[in-house]
């Protein structure tokens, strides 16, 4: 008796304080500016160096690209199997031209793996998804440049 | 989100001994369906996971029960025998010595049963691609309602599969089939 009594006298006490719970289907989580979720891709950035798919431990990653007339290269395919991509952000950093990068999209459960095959136009979809849902990481700055990404860099 | 493709057919049921008026009836199942849907109603919202927390994707299931997270607020109580569960939330790299006994270990709970591969180690065997001893996606050795991709899954991640998994069941209960 004297122990349930004590015991919900824990529970009287914890009642009128804060509740902790976040109430995530209704209350989105708030991400940090570094937090590693699905890629994001900026396709004219791409120089298709194939260095993302080199470093990547799990090789999920495929690319290819052709050269044009004005003998710039340009991106035909990426696809990203998010049936093995570990989300190590290798491919972020490895990439010099800041092509690819991490986004904070994390809603990806999928009723069959074979949707977990994606490709540019999903990841481009993504990086235009985070461009609005974070319009203040993309200001710009004093001299009109177009800020450069802060969040990949440690300040 | 779109959950039944134009274009498929259902399979047309006659049932026997039926005049073709109920038949019609029943093959919308407008008599047992209320029931149908209330039981969908209430498996989907006291889904009993079995712990299988076999890697660090159990740190990221058992921060989910915790209170930041709160895995209680969908009914989502762990169990920790799979006698009294209904849904396997496999968390972890399966090995391929581990494999024989999670297949008992589904077959030991009692139907309906679901499955939840959480991360990528169970969905295809994530880091471990090149292993000899590690099963790539545990898919291979029981059926997957729910791929939760990650490494691990944050938290919200996985709530929002097992919100998948509860849609699934309502959905089937319907009748319907959610896009495969």
């Amino acid at each position: 008796m004297f122990g349930f009594l004590k015991g919900l006298g824990v529970t009287l006490r914890e009642l009128p304080k804060h509740k902790v719970t976040l109430q995530y289907p209704d209350v989105r989580p708030e991400w940090p500016e570094r937090f590693r979720g699905v890629h994001r891709l900026l396709v004219d950035e791409c120089i298709v160096c194939n260095q993302c798919a080199r470093i990547c431990p799990t090789d999920c990653i495929s690319l290819s690209g052709t050269r044009g007339e004005d003998k710039k290269i340009r991106l035909d395919t990426f696809d990203i199997n998010f049936d093995t991509c570990i989300l190590c952000d290798l491919c972020t950093e490895v990439c010099p031209t800041e092509a690819i990068l991490m986004s904070d999209t994390f809603e990806m459960a999928q009723y069959s793996r074979d949707n977990l095959y994606l490709d540019m136009h999903w990841l481009h979809d993504n990086e235009l998804r985070y461009e609005r849902n974070h319009p203040e990481r993309f200001q710009k700055d004093a001299e009109g440049n177009e800020a450069t990404e802060t969040a990949g860099e440690p300040q | 989100m779109e959950l039944t493709p134009a274009g498929r057919q259902l399979p047309v049921i006659e049932y026997e001994g039926f005049s073709p008026e109920e038949n019609a009836l029943l093959r919308r199942s407008a008599l047992v369906q209320p029931l149908e849907n209330l039981k969908a109603w209430a498996r989907s919202n006291s889904l009993w996971p079995m712990t299988f927390g076999l890697a660090c994707c159990a740190i990221e299931m058992m921060g989910t029960g915790a209170s930041h997270y709160d895995l209680d607020r969908f009914g989502i109580i762990f169990r920790a025998s799979p006698r009294q569960s209904d849904v396997m939330i496999v968390a972890g790299t399966v090995t391929k010595k581990m494999a024989p006994l999670l297949r008992r270990l589904y077959d030991q709970m009692a139907e309906p049963k679901w499955v939840v591969a959480m991360g990528v180690c169970a969905t295809a065997g994530g880091p471990y691609l090149n292993s000899y001893s590690v099963l790539k996606g545990v898919d291979q050795v029981v059926p997957v309602d729910v791929y939760i991709p990650g490494c691990p899954p944050s938290p919200p991640a996985l709530i929002y599969g097992l919100n998948l998994l509860q849609e699934k069941i309502r959905m089937e209960a319907r009748g319907r089939k959610v896009q495969a």
